[in-house]
């Protein structure tokens, strides 16, 4: 069975959204602007967006099960909503974002709760193909405008919401007037993203050991005993995808607000897929873990050019030249390279991603550290002779209390 | 009426190719519970190798049509090289993990290929040969014009399908095949060695594969990323069979294309691969593991 990651302390998380709080201010810091930039808050910005979606993402296929390829459409669905709101206003009035960004992820989950109906028949394999269906057929759904059906033309007028091909142009977003002096407009968006990835968090993580997160794993794992305990799998499937699609919902609509520009080719199928590779890289069925797979997904430009960087520092190499890229325009050439090889020998030998590793050291750093503790209590004793009767005893203890926990892992 | 023909037989041959790249995912589908989405990308990786074999044959002078059809072959017998290392030395680690896994490995291959490919072959689109009784003009029956390079198409698939059933049904080996693919345990107990009948099905599966890509190069022209279109429709299509059953993988290839075309032409080529998803997801409402799919009952 999988063991609990090791959980932070009252204190860690504290100190964590301290850090969070006021990370668009550190680089202005003597010590942190060594290594902390504008461009690092832009990232974060990026980073929130990501963990929200990424949440709801790992909610569905994590803790429930269900394979969902198709979430960039979801998302799609968000960032319209929303982009159609704060440019359009509802009934001639404008739109706040927050409300905007609400009512984005509501409708969402409420399509999300009505997709999850067909899926309930599907699974594996082919809930995989239907939902990445989804997101093949959206920017030709996002375009319609009028369809001919047996010599009759129907209009859709889909394209005078979305823009059709131009996709939506927004306003940049702009800090409050009575805030000027305090924050600049990088960093306001970096709270207006942050606050609602913090929240969104928290919901997640009381979720998951809330009743209906129970349901979720019993369910994923085997659906007739689950059934058996007296999950309705009907509803709770639904509930899945319904809480999957707010997530995605509020990630989209911050994310046309963050870019302050949307078309149908912002939701690639690749990005929907790659989504589904941060869940699992960062450790499906795991709140830590999704932060890993949007840390990933923020910054695997980074990755993959360091990743590159590092190989095109070995000297013996360039004596291969012709055989083996080698040179710059080479490495530009083979990006996807350094991008899968590294994902596929992660994926072999950490098939439960970053936190299954966490899980993992986690489990072992307390034999370390036991064995280093009786070590230094064996030098003590050898000072204090008084102590040395206790010692061996206290070992055993140790030890015995190991060496069950160990079978069962196995 | 006679739109409606030259429609169908359109979709047939375009059909056709979608059911062989099937076929090779559901080949290999049967045997390891894998869903490749490597197999467009090892298909066209494995036709840029018969291209270069084609580019250095041209300069001799072989008879019977040789410097097309031997490449041909040597690129089939690479791509099963290609198929049975990918199996041995990356899918094998993962054979265990959960399915989500493996399906992250051969999007990993799927990257992986297209990258070398791109950067061994460059970006642009090459035109690449076909066998030469395809060549020639177009067929007519009536008001139905049908180019030779379609009914080629369609023939070879037939011919590839036949061949497949051939061997999978009557021969010793294709038995040993479907056993492993079956169930490994038994076929151990009565002495089939199960792991290497599982990279024999990728190796197979990538030969099929291959053929898929020399079939659609000549028409859609070779480049890195010409199969993709046709491995999400290939996809769609061995899902709609039912991605258990080989006919289902025919049937549902060809109905797919139908579809396709048919939305092409009544309502509107905007959204033809709308209307082509929107019924695979109607068909598996009705049927969820597609048209000739069998259940599986698993217990707790």
């Amino acid at each position: 069975m999988a063991r609990a990651l090791p959980r932070p302390s009252v204190s860690g998380l504290i100190l964590l959204l301290v850090v969070v709080a006021i990370f668009p201010y550190l680089y202005t810091w003597p010590f942190f602007s060594a290594f902390l930039n504008p461009f690092r808050t832009f990232q974060a910005t990026r980073f929130g967006l990501w963990l929200i979606i990424l949440l709801g993402l790992n909610l569905l296929t994590g803790y429930s099960g269900q394979i969902s390829l198709g979430h960039a459409a979801l998302v799609a669905v968000g960032a319209y909503v929303a982009a159609v709101l704060m440019n359009q206003g509802f009934l001639g009035q404008d739109v706040p974002v927050w409300a905007a960004v609400l009512a984005a992820g509501l409708f969402t989950g409420a399509l999300g709760f009505l997709l999850g109906a067909p899926a309930l028949r599907l699974s594996g394999p082919y809930l995989a193909i239907a939902t990445l269906a989804m997101v093949i057929a959206l920017p030709q759904v996002l375009k319609l405008d009028s369809v001919s059906l047996g010599g009759h033309e129907i209009h859709v007028h889909m394209a005078r919401w979305t823009g059709g091909v131009q996709g939506l142009l927004l306003d940049r977003p702009k800090a409050p007037e009575s805030l000027k002096d305090l924050v600049n407009e990088r960093q306001w968006l970096y709270y207006e993203v942050m606050v609602p990835a913090v929240i969104m968090t928290a919901m997640a993580w009381n979720l998951t050991r809330s009743r209906i997160g129970r349901a979720f794993i019993a369910l994923r794992d085997t659906e007739v005993a689950a059934e058996h305990m007296g999950v309705n799998l009907a509803l709770y499937k639904m509930t899945a995808f319904a809480l999957s699609g707010l997530f995605a919902g509020v990630g989209g609509g911050l994310f046309a607000y963050n870019e302050a520009f949307i078309s149908p080719d912002s939701f690639e199928t690749i990005k929907s897929i790659t989504m589904v590779v941060a869940v699992v890289l960062g450790g499906l069925a795991s709140i830590t873990g999704t932060v890993f797979g949007a840390l990933f997904m923020a910054f695997q430009n980074e990755i993959v050019d360091s990743l590159s960087g590092l190989i095109r520092h070995i000297p013996s190499l360039s004596a291969l030249q012709g055989y083996i890229p080698t040179t710059q325009s080479d490495f530009e050439k083979l990006r996807g390279a350094f991008y899968s090889i590294p994902l596929m020998l992660f994926i072999i030998f950490a098939p439960g991603g970053v936190a299954g590793l966490i899980r993992r050291v986690g489990y072992s750093a307390p034999t370390w550290w036991q064995g280093w503790r009786s070590r230094v209590a064996g030098w003590a004793s050898a000072v204090k002779p008084a102590r040395q009767r206790a010692e061996p005893d206290a070992d055993a203890g140790v030890e015995g209390r190991q060496d069950p926990e160990e079978k069962t892992q196995d | 009426m006679s739109q409606f023909i030259q429609t169908v037989a359109t979709g047939l041959s375009m059909g056709s190719v979608y059911a062989v790249i099937a076929l090779a995912i559901v080949l290999i589908y049967r045997s390891t519970g894998v869903v490749n989405f490597a197999q467009g990308e090892m298909a066209m990786f494995s036709t840029f190798i018969a291209w270069s074999m084609i580019v250095y044959f041209g300069a001799w002078s072989l008879p019977l049509n040789l410097n097309y059809w031997l490449p041909f072959f040597l690129a089939m017998l690479v791509a099963a090289f290609i198929g049975a290392a990918v199996e041995r030395v990356i899918l094998r680690p993962v054979e265990e993990a959960p399915i989500i896994n493996s399906v992250i490995v051969t999007l990993g291959l799927f990257t992986l290929f297209n990258t070398v490919a791109i950067w061994r072959y460059g970006g642009i689109a090459k035109p690449f040969p076909s066998p030469s009784f395809f060549h020639g003009s177009a067929l007519r029956a009536g008001p139905i014009v049908i180019s030779r390079l379609n009914i080629g198409v369609f023939c070879m698939s037939v011919l590839i399908m036949l061949i497949l059933y051939l061997f999978l049904n009557y021969t010793k080996l294709g038995l040993a095949m479907r056993a492993a693919a079956e169930n490994r345990m038994a076929c151990r107990m009565v002495g089939i060695p199960a792991s290497r009948m599982l990279t024999l099905g990728w190796a197979l599966s990538a030969a099929v594969g291959a053929v898929a890509g020399m079939l659609v190069a000549p028409i859609i022209f070779l480049s890195a990323s010409m199969m993709f279109a046709t491995l999400i429709f290939a996809f769609a299509a061995a899902v709609l069979g039912g991605l258990q059953s080989l006919p289902g993988a025919i049937v549902g290839g060809l109905l797919l294309g139908i579809i396709q075309n048919m939305a092409g032409t009544y309502i509107g080529s905007e959204i033809d691969i709308t209307s082509a998803f929107v019924v695979i997801v109607l068909v598996l409402l009705v049927r969820p593991t597609g048209l000739l799919g069998r259940r599986v009952v698993r217990k707790v």
